[in-house]
């Protein structure tokens, strides 16, 4: 082994220097190392939280419905005349337009909100996930539902596992039974929602078959989304059209506005790292110096020693990397990130819980990398380079 | 084989604070010679050592050692120089502590990348040399101060060095681990190495091994 690496130029008696040096001073490695590999934990799990977060919303945002059309009466949101999806279908340019049955129920067990989604057997799905169900939803029977793989988790921790009593807006009961579990696009869909024929919904809503929640709206030419929105308003004055693009700018506001928190984060990592790196390359022990000074004397050359000094920064900058990075993926991805998930999920306590999905990409893990190896790899180097082009003699005094 | 010529050496220790350690030193030493610089602490027979081997340069003047010009050589190349021709014996041994006997004696080697095998034979000689094998494994910091100068000893012949230079090797040693370490010079001088020892410890003084004693004061040769 030794051999074969010193084919390749590499001095493993400098190395081996290099990792006895660090046993040697094995209270002061191990500080080091401990406190490199959280900082790079806490900047991997921020990446992570966030690059999940992004991902997440920007699938959500891919599914969204090109325009969504409403009522609106006093400022308020009402349910639609179903008869105005003619109208809209005669308006040029426009594909085609389904009203949407849906609306939150309150789970009162779990005090949080599912989102509960009508659908017709024939009709054309907005949605990926919701053409997927439509294709194994019993419609013949009225009374059964199929639920979001996070919403069945919850709904068996209650022990409704086979149906549940949905309490109509009159005070009677509704008995929907579960047909089967879907997995969404997103985790953000398989966490909340449920899907049952549109009767159905209608009926736990108390909402007339003549009226729906809104109409979606698509667009042949996406060039043409601000034109057939502005026909729609013209023909529905008293509605609101919201467009795609609408939906994205709030999406991505709402990610700003975690993404800053996440950023403070950062950055105050960020600046603990640099006051440790800062602290590092300010000098160096009377003892390392020394040390530098016997090194040189006895016949060691100053690239000699920075190799050694470099290898020293890399082997432990390297370990606490790859710890720091195993550490976040299994914070983030096997422990759902507590405490730092909660920043971003803690705005509505009747979400349901949000699973971050898994996104590793080398970009994040290269940045993670050069934020913090080479710093202190430099860090370490910088002072010793100090030491070594000193005369020899001066150092040792 | 050493020549100093017109050597001045000052220390500049802060503003208006000038130490002149050497004034206009001329020596010649020649091979196998042993020379005993002697003369009372801050005379400047450790600048004299300093400047042989290459650790610090002259305020002017010149330093020849087999006729290259030492004192002016660039950081990397003093470093080569002290590695395959100099073994310097420090006052305070100059070990590195947490580490053991074996690992400071081949410090020196550590950059040459050699063979084990060859590191191991070099090792093997100095270890049977000054009889310290069987502490081998041991810390420095736990030995006593003559194993400590042994080892010393040991580490600056590692190399097989031509020059061995001695700072006040018998500072730290009583009387009888004194008389041991010249019969490890004896042993050194009659391999055929230069030897020049800086020291004021009147037991060097007048031995039949020593080719020369030269009287340093005041920074000047007498």
């Amino acid at each position: 082994m030794k051999n074969r690496l010193k084919k390749f130029g590499v001095n493993v008696y400098i190395m081996e220097y290099a990792i006895n040096s660090l046993l040697r001073q094995k209270y002061k490695s191990l500080f080091i190392t401990i406190v490199l590999t959280a900082l790079i934990f806490l900047l991997a799990s921020i990446f992570f939280i966030t690059n999940s977060i992004k991902y997440e919303l920007q699938s959500t945002v891919d599914s969204l419905p090109e325009i969504i059309v409403q009522k609106i009466k006093a400022g308020r949101h009402y349910d639609i005349d179903t008869n105005d999806i003619d109208n809209i279908l005669e308006i040029s340019g426009v594909s085609s337009a389904v009203a949407r049955v849906w609306g939150y129920y309150y789970f009162e067990n779990a005090g949080v909100n599912f989102t509960i989604v009508g659908i017709d057997e024939f009709e054309q799905q907005y949605k990926n996930t919701l053409a997927r169900i439509a294709e194994t939803l019993d419609f013949s029977n009225t009374s059964s539902m199929v639920l979001g793989a996070g919403v069945k988790k919850s709904m068996n921790k209650s022990y409704y596992k086979e149906y549940f009593n949905f309490i109509k807006p009159d005070g009677t009961l509704k008995r929907v039974y579960i047909s089967g579990v879907f997995h969404g696009d997103t985790e953000l869909e398989s966490n909340d929602m449920i899907v049952m024929s549109k009767s159905s919904a209608r009926e736990i809503f108390d909402m007339d078959e003549s009226k729906a929640t809104d109409i979606v709206v698509k667009v042949a030419n996406v060039d043409e989304i601000q034109t057939v929105a502005s026909k729609i308003k013209f023909l529905y004055p008293e509605s609101r059209i919201i467009t795609k693009n609408d939906l994205k700018i709030s999406y991505q506001n709402i990610f700003d506005y975690k993404s800053g928190v996440f950023l403070a984060l950062f950055v105050v990592s960020l600046f603990t790292f640099f006051i440790i790196i800062y602290d590092k390359a300010s000098g160096l022990s009377s003892e390392e110096k020394r040390e530098i000074g016997i090194l040189k004397a006895i016949g060691w050359r100053v690239d000699d020693v920075l190799k050694e000094k470099f290898y020293e920064g890399f082997i432990i900058s390297l370990f606490a990397y790859l710890l720091g990075i195993v550490l976040a993926l299994a914070f983030v991805y096997i422990f759902k990130a507590p405490l730092l998930q909660n920043i971003f999920t803690g705005y509505s306590q009747l979400k349901t819980s949000f699973e971050l999905p898994f996104v590793l990409d080398i970009q994040t893990l290269a940045l993670i990398f050069f934020l913090t190896i080479p710093i202190y790899i430099a860090a370490t180097i910088i002072p010793s380079w100090r030491s070594s082009t000193l005369e020899a003699d001066e150092v040792i005094k | 084989m050493i020549e100093l010529k017109n050597i001045k050496k000052i220390y500049e220790l802060g503003k208006n604070n000038i130490v002149t350690a050497l004034d206009n030193i001329n020596l010649n030493i020649t091979e196998g010679e042993l020379v005993i610089l002697k003369g009372v602490s801050g005379s400047g027979k450790s600048s004299i050592l300093s400047l042989i081997a290459a650790l610090s340069k002259p305020s002017s003047g010149e330093v020849l050692v087999d006729t290259e010009r030492v004192s002016k050589l660039p950081d990397n190349f003093a470093s080569d120089f002290r590695r395959d021709k100099i073994g310097f014996i420090f006052q305070k041994y100059n070990l590195i502590g947490t580490m053991s006997v074996k690992e400071n004696i081949i410090l020196p080697l550590v950059p040459m990348n050699l063979d084990e095998e060859e590191i191991e034979n070099k090792l093997q000689r100095v270890l049977n040399m000054f009889h310290i094998g069987h502490k081998k494994d041991q810390l420095v910091r736990n030995l006593s101060g003559g194993e400590q100068q042994r080892v010393a000893i040991a580490r600056a012949s590692i190399n097989n060095p031509k020059i061995i230079l001695a700072d006040e090797p018998t500072a730290n040693l009583d009387e009888k681990l004194s008389l041991h370490f010249i019969d490890i010079i004896k042993e050194l001088k009659s391999e055929g190495k230069s030897i020049i020892i800086a020291t004021h410890d009147p037991l060097f003084f007048g031995l039949d091994i020593v080719d020369r004693e030269i009287e340093i004061h005041k920074g000047k040769v007498f």
